[in-house]
């Protein structure tokens, strides 16, 4: 199945609150024999991680940082799941690719079950689902309304990475994001300048289809601004 | 046979002076004096026709794709290759087997001075602004202004300038509009906060620091509190709920009560968010669960001992440690005492048993307002409403059955000749519908 209704009642698994989660079971690797507590908390989150191609470029580049890709459709999850077994399977000498991995999700309505105030430092939507219908728009992955939980999750300073071949949706995000008061936007050369911005271009799945077929890449990233004195 | 309808919900004002009931899409009011005298005193019925606005949105539409096709230099054609010149648009009618649709009133509330009363329409997705006129004997309300929203509103609260209300919609958007402004035609307003999901109260609260902050709860087990007017500040989330929320209610030193589709009732900290304490009420409620209760048959199992049940809404009173909560289609109410001495522990006060199902349940000064489903009461109509007062002297929960009386009087004697408040047993308007918001997960991909 190509699409996945944000809306639905599906048949999901998350934890009742941050702390009720088991992130041992992703990340064996980082958790403490004796303590049986992790060692790490994830503070990359890739949001629709689809066939999870970012994820695994990002997991050498980062290799001390737990990364988790999120994604709704349960094929694709099963899918990046194997291919993590895979990857890990294939490079146990080493322990690579031990600071990825996926869950089933639906992050508009759960993310705050998974992750602290504050816990990431970066957020990736790469390629979102357009949703093209006006009256879809609130389906859409960035909306004013989500991203003052994005920017709860996000520490003051954590990025959100944007990157879209659909123009409008592009200008959607961008418009969103900038209007946001939690949110600003980095500059061309910073976005030149960082490492993440190079993989988000040429890893994904996505942007390897949009390469092939010559298409566009919109790039827009935006930091995460200190929370203002409360009114 | 016919019968009055059940009453949906009641208002009391401040003084106990003034109730507000809802029967079908009507408010009634009522005076009621110390002496034990109940007096009619107006009915509002949302006279707002549907087919109007479904017609202004259809003609909408095809002006619309008539510029367009204009604009592509497109001519309809029917099949013969004539053009076609379209006629004035047709307005769908629902058809045989359609779900009926029902035009609610819901979400009662008074402002602080008690100078207006607000509600929300079904019929056109709108919040009603009513002034209220105590001195009137035939009209106490008086519709001042009617803000129409995209999706249905599901709950409201006032905040503390009394003039903006908040308001949350089945959509999971809150928006907060200005009494005093007018409505507009078109709808441009940008929620202020908003859940992936159906929210299903909303309360405003203030901190020791004068903060306002806005608690949300939603379909998904969220409790989410954010700061205004910065309400892109998420202060923090209320983790517990394994299922619905369905209602929240607040109580002096940050105390928060909630309570939904699990079988416990949470008392919160909303300054800390500390989980004080959970009371578990499902052996309570056991004696009183019927039929009703069983699953729906979709999500049964073969034994058809499936089990759901659910609070429909949780109120406190004032000035007294008291929360009475009730559990949908069923005939008692469960009055819980909230510690002074240990913070938010809740223990059992008294259970109070009715005769006939409660539809709602309301909280003013020392007294419980309740309205029963009493559609199966005997040839002459009573139990519409009940009063619950704290008694002092014995430290008990007492049905003023003399007040509930009259006032079972006083609506026989003022409704029975109204037949738009009258209703056959299949045109009642759905008075259980809290047990469909629990999530089944049905939906696997």
């Amino acid at each position: 199945r190509a699409h996945s209704n944000p809306f639905s009642d599906h048949q999901l698994e998350y934890p009742v609150s941050p702390q009720d989660m088991d992130w041992s079971k992703l990340y064996p690797h980082y958790k403490d024999a004796e303590t049986g507590q992790m060692t790490k908390k994830v503070t990359i989150a890739d949001i629709g991680c689809g066939f999870g191609g970012l994820m695994i470029d990002l997991s050498p580049a980062f290799p001390e940082t737990l990364i988790l890709g999120m994604e709704i459709r349960v094929q694709v999850t099963n899918y990046v799941e194997d291919r993590i077994i895979a990857l890990r399977n294939n490079t146990l000498s080493r322990h690579g690719f031990q600071n990825i991995n996926v869950l089933r999700g639906n992050a508009m309505k759960f993310l705050p079950n998974f992750f602290e105030k504050g816990q990431l430092s970066k957020m990736f939507f790469c390629f979102p689902d357009p949703h093209f219908k006006q009256r879809k728009h609130k389906a859409r992955i960035i909306t004013n309304t989500l991203l003052s939980e994005y920017a709860s999750v996000l520490k003051e300073g954590g990025i959100v990475y944007t990157i879209t071949d659909v123009k409008d949706l592009h200008e959607w995000m961008v418009k969103h994001l900038e209007e946001h008061p939690l949110f600003e936007r980095l500059s061309t050369e910073w976005e030149n300048s960082d490492k993440c911005v190079k993989i988000m271009r040429n890893a994904t799945e996505e942007g390897k289809k949009v390469e092939r077929k010559k298409g566009d890449k919109f790039v827009a990233c935006f930091r995460r601004l200190p929370t203002p004195t409360i009114l | 046979m016919t019968l009055i309808h059940p009453l949906q919900n009641t208002l009391t004002s401040r003084d106990g002076s003034l109730v507000f009931a809802i029967v079908k899409n009507s408010i009634l009011s009522f005076k009621y004096q110390s002496s034990n005298q109940w007096e009619f005193v107006g009915k509002w019925t949302d006279d707002f026709d549907k087919a109007q606005d479904i017609k202004k949105n259809v003609t909408k539409e095809q002006q619309r794709q008539i510029s367009e096709n204009d604009t592509k230099n497109k001519k309809l054609k029917s099949n013969k290759g004539d053009s076609i010149i379209k006629t004035e648009a047709k307005i769908p009618a629902p058809g045989i087997g359609a779900p009926p649709i029902y035009s609610y009133i819901r979400n009662l509330q008074l402002t602080p001075d008690e100078s207006k009363l607000i509600a929300c329409a079904d019929s056109d997705k709108s919040v009603l602004i009513f002034t209220v006129d105590r001195a009137s004997k035939t009209n106490v309300l008086k519709l001042s202004k009617r803000f129409s929203f995209p999706k249905r509103p599901n709950a409201i609260s006032i905040a503390e300038d009394a003039a903006t209300v908040i308001v949350a919609d089945k959509f999971g958007d809150v928006y907060s509009i200005d009494m005093n402004s007018s409505p507009e035609d078109k709808f441009t307003q940008e929620p202020i906060l908003g859940h992936v999901s159906m929210l299903t109260d909303v309360c405003m609260v203030k901190d020791s620091e004068d903060h306002q902050l806005i608690i949300t709860s939603d379909r998904d087990e969220h409790i989410r509190i954010s700061y205004y007017p910065q309400c892109y500040i998420v202060d923090k989330w209320l983790f517990g709920h394994k299922h619905f929320v369905s209602s929240i209610c607040c109580d002096k030193d940050h105390v928060l009560l909630s309570a939904g589709g699990d079988n416990e009732i949470f008392a919160w900290d909303w300054k800390t968010g500390e989980n004080l304490s959970t009371f578990d009420y499902s052996d309570l409620i056991k004696p009183y669960l019927n039929d009703q209760h069983l699953a729906p048959s979709r999500f049964q199992n073969e034994e058809n001992d499936i089990i759901e049940f659910c609070v429909s809404k949780i109120a406190k009173i004032n000035n007294l440690p008291f929360v009475a909560f009730f559990v949908e289609a069923t005939k008692c109410i469960i009055i819980l005492e909230i510690s002074g001495k240990e913070k938010g522990k809740l223990s059992l006060k008294q259970i109070i048993d009715l005769p006939y199902n409660i539809i709602s349940l309301s909280a003013q000064n020392d007294e419980f307002q309740i309205t029963l489903d009493n559609q199966k009461s005997p040839q002459v109509q009573s139990s519409f409403a009940k009063f619950i007062q704290y008694n002092s002297n014995d430290d008990k929960f007492v049905i003023n059955d003399e007040k509930s009386n009259l006032f079972d009087e006083v609506i026989t004697k003022s409704l029975q000749e109204d037949s738009n408040l009258n209703a056959e047993e299949d045109d009642i308007y759905p008075l259980y519908n809290i047990a469909s918001l629990r999530k089944h997960g049905e939906h696997y991909s």
